[in-house]
Formats: structure tokens, sequence, C-alpha cells
């Protein structure tokens, strides 16, 4: 297995008390799978990730994640929802930002950035800056970034969630392409069950705050998929079945958020 | 758009040209009295009348000089205080009482405690029109550097900048915009407490040849001072404006849209 996490819980202390974030959580990856975290709004599924990338110690629990090659390689790679580039970067300065501060040769890092580019489709921007970009070329260049550090696991954390619709479906494609291209190991958070069943191999559930894994659906249709297969029966029958079980976690979390109770 | 640029420099320039004909013509035609306001064209004469006995242009040069040693001596500590409380609150709390009391005041009342203490001469002169430059300078850093957004610096630290690589490849960067705002700003303050200060303490100079104009009532010298400081004023933050555009071409927000302190 790539990563191994076991009996992870995640508890906030705030001013209003502990916030229980996620709570017996445990979940195997293996290489090169493509694993979507699907859960309702605020079921600690970025926290899941942040604690994955380093970003936040677990309350309990343990996280293992496996590489095989040099140990100069980092662990993860983040693709943050907002995008989060360095404005005051290029876009080929904020693709190579990693290997720049692991001291890669700048002649290596050169060759990467341009590959790495070439597959995100973005060959001709290097020079561009962020605040000239459109919304889904940020995300490729965010992308382009994580790729770019030759993670051992690539994480996303809702890229597409700040895009409108259609430019969703071409970033959607567009990353069934990529993934057809570099074949990594990815955990890929969501809050949208078509995505999840497009994107993954296999769709975790979260329950409402405090998270846990509440089931676990391998997506059996065939690769390289296109938008095309959301026509497919199988996959019409997993979004019904998803969907017939997400319902009540949504509404859980809706009443968790207003604090009303019946 | 070219078409608007034109405009753009075409309509200050037209505006300023048509003051000065009004003026020119309204002296000539007894409606404004020469004796308080010489017409644009005498000015001129003066100007180059001075300039040619060679007294012009030893007033330009010590403001100059005094210009860019009193925003030197406000720009170091600026930055260095600003990016100090700009990143600790506890820094910014001790800094707060000090920004409370000196700020406020006009730092032309520190020049008799200055030349008291410092002995008469350009250091006093130069300290005391750093002070208000100084805060000004350091406030903007903080600000810039608080301005830099939470996930950001969050992706920066999780793709390896840390420690040293943290601060120059991220805080500097992102604060840099609000640094030159406070630059610009400083740079401005800086020429009026100068010129006050000139006025007050010097022998050379665009205040000092201001003030000795007006001592001996040459009203055409003193309308060429005023000129030359405006024309100053002008250079300084139009020159600025075209450095820092060239600095943070990333940048759309304060530091380019800003046109007056």
């Amino acid at each position: 297995m790539k990563v191994v996490v076991e009996g992870l819980a995640l508890t906030f202390r705030t001013a209003a008390g502990d916030v229980h974030a996620l709570q017996d959580v445990s979940l195997s990856v293996g290489p090169g799978e493509f694993v979507c975290v699907l859960g309702p709004s605020g079921c600690g599924k970025s926290s899941l990730l942040r604690v994955l990338a380093g970003l936040i110690e677990p309350s309990r629990g343990s996280v293992r994640i496996t590489r095989e090659k040099d140990a100069e390689r980092p662990l993860t790679a983040m693709v943050f929802q907002d995008h989060a580039l360095l404005p005051w970067r290029n876009v080929f300065d904020n693709v190579v930002f990693g290997p720049e501060n692991r001291g890669v040769p700048k002649s290596e890092r050169l060759r990467l950035g341009e590959e790495v580019l070439a597959k995100v489709g973005l060959t001709g921007f290097e020079k561009a800056y962020p605040h000239q970009l459109s919304g889904g070329m940020k995300q490729r260049v965010g992308i382009a970034r994580a790729l770019a550090n030759d993670p051992a696991v690539l994480l996303m954390d809702e890229p597409l969630a700040a895009l409108d619709a259609q430019s969703r479906l071409l970033m959607q494609e567009e990353l069934m392409r990529i993934w057809g291209t570099f074949g990594k190991t990815v955990i890929y958070v969501t809050h949208s069950i078509e995505e999840a069943i497009l994107l993954g191999e296999r769709v975790v559930l979260l329950t409402a705050r405090p998270g846990r894994v509440k089931a676990t659906f391998g997506v059996d249709l065939p690769r390289p998929r296109t938008l095309g297969a959301r026509a497919e029966s199988e996959f019409i029958r997993l979004e019904a079945e998803i969907w017939s079980l997400l319902r009540d976690e949504v509404l859980a979390s809706d009443r968790g958020q207003t604090g009303i109770t019946r | 758009m070219l078409m608007r640029r034109a405009l753009g420099w075409a309509t200050p320039i037209l505006s300023l040209v048509g003051l000065l004909a009004v003026w020119e013509w309204a002296v000539g035609a007894r409606i404004l009295r020469e004796s308080f306001f010489p017409p644009p064209s005498g000015i001129w004469q003066q100007a180059t009348m001075l300039y040619a006995s060679g007294g012009l242009a030893g007033h330009v040069a010590a403001t100059v000089a005094r210009l860019v040693a009193a925003f030197l001596l406000a720009a170091l500590p600026g930055v260095a205080v600003g990016l100090l409380t700009g990143l600790s609150a506890t820094a910014r709390e001790a800094f707060d009482p000090f920004v409370a009391f000196i700020y406020p005041i006009p730092s032309l009342l520190y020049l008799p405690l200055a030349a008291l203490v410092l002995g008469p001469g350009e250091l006093p002169a130069a300290l005391v029109c750093a002070v208000t430059p100084f805060f000004v300078i350091a406030l903007n850093t903080a600000l810039g550097v608080r301005s830099i957004d939470r996930p950001t610096v969050e992706a920066a630290v999780h793709y390896g900048a840390t420690g040293r690589r943290l601060f120059q490849k991220v805080l500097l960067p992102g604060a840099l915009p609000y640094v030159l705002v406070g630059f610009r700003v400083g740079l401005g303050l800086t020429l009026i407490v100068l010129i006050a200060v000139e006025m007050v303490s010097a022998k050379q100079g665009l205040g000092a040849l201001l003030w000795q104009s007006w001592e001996i009532l040459r009203v055409r010298n003193m309308y060429v001072g005023l000129a030359l400081i405006a024309t100053l004023g002008v250079l300084v933050t139009s020159g600025f404006d075209a450095i820092a555009r060239r600095l943070v071409p990333w940048h759309q927000g304060p530091a380019r849209s800003t046109r007056r302190p």
C-alpha cells in the first residue's frame, strides 16, 4: 500500500470548545490509485488532506506514506482549492518553486518546468503572472506545480470548486488526461458526486462532522474515461447509490451547522 | 486605448498651460498686481538669470542631497521595523505607543531639540525630516506583511519555503507593493518637512531660497523657489512610480493605482 491511514482523529480546540473534525478514519490507497474522498461541506475532508500533507498534526492515529525511490522526493504535493499561487512569481517560477527550494539545479528545473507545463497545456504562458490567467489556467499551474515536485502522492483539495460550471467540465476532462499520462497516486477531495465517480477508481464517502468513513465504492468504469461516461448505466447507478447515503449526511451537516435539533 | 493614453497625458498639461496663460493675461490686463503675482514669463526669466549667475544649482543640489539622505535614514529602519512589527504581535504592541505619541507631532517641532543635542548642521536636519516618513514606511511595510494571504504562505511552506527562503521568497516580495506605497508617500512627506526645515535653519536649499527671498521681498525669487519645489515634487513621485511599476509587475493594487499620497 502506498498510503495507510489508521485510526486518525483530529480535534481543533477553539474558544467555543473542542471541534471534532475527524474521528477514527482509516484508509488505504494503493500505488497509482486515484481515490476520491467525498463528503458534505465541513465534514473534515480538507482537514484529512492537510494531515496527509503534514500541514497539521493529527490528534490521534497514524499516517504512513511509502516512497519507493530516492529520499529527496517529497512525500506529498498539494493542489489547493484556491490555487494559492505566489502572485509575484510568473507561471514558470511558480511551477518550479518546489524543486527550487529543494536545490534542484537550474538546467534541470528548466527542463522539468517545460515538461510539466506542456503536460498541463500551458506552454507559452511561462512568463505570465497569475493575475493574468483565468481560474482554470491558474489551477492548471497549481497542478503543474504539484507534478513538478514529483511527490509520492498527489493531494488535491477541491481543485475545481472555484471554477464556473463550464470550466469545471473542461478541467475534469483535462484531469483525466493528465492522470492518464502521469499515473500518479492521487487522493482527491470533492463535494461533487459526479466528479468523484468520473475521476476516481474508488470513492470514499465521509460522514458529517466528525468525519468517519461511511462507505467505499469501487468505480467499475473503463479508463481512459471521458465526460461521456456520465451516460453509462453503471455511472447512473453509482450516483444514485452514493446520493442515497450522502443525502442523510448533508442533512445531518445542515442541522449541525444551524444548531437546531428536532 | 492609445488615444486614451495620449489624452491622459495631454489633459493635465493643457490644464497647466491654460492656467499659466490666464495668469499671464490677467497680469497684462492689470487684473492681478504684478508686484504680488509676477507673470509666468517674468518668473521664467528670473529663473534663467538666477541659474546663469550660479546661485540656483547650489540650492537645488542641497535640497536633493538632503532629500536622499533623509529618505534613506527613514527607509532602512522603516522597512526593518515594519517587517518586525508585521511578523510579531509583541513587536507591534511594543511599537504602538511610539506611533501614538511621536507620529502625530509635526516633525519640524523636533528641530530645536535635535539641534540642541547634535549641534547645528546637516545631521539634525536630516533626522528631523526622517521621522514622519519612517513611521509611514514602517506602518505600510507591516501592513504589507500582514496582507499576505494565509493560504499562499501555507502553500509556499508546503513547497519547501521555510526559514530564510520563506523570508526572501514570500514575505519580502509579498510585502513589497505596500513597502513601495510607503516609500512613495514617505518621499512626499520628507520633501514637505525638508522645505520647512530649510526655511528655518538652512543657508542653502530651495526652502532657504524661498525664505531669504521673502525676507528681502524678492517676490520673483520666491516664485522661482515655489516653482522648483513643485517641480521637484512631481519629478520625485512620477520617477518613483516608474521604478515601482518595474519592481512589481505582478501587482495591480496600491502601488499602481495610488496616484496621490
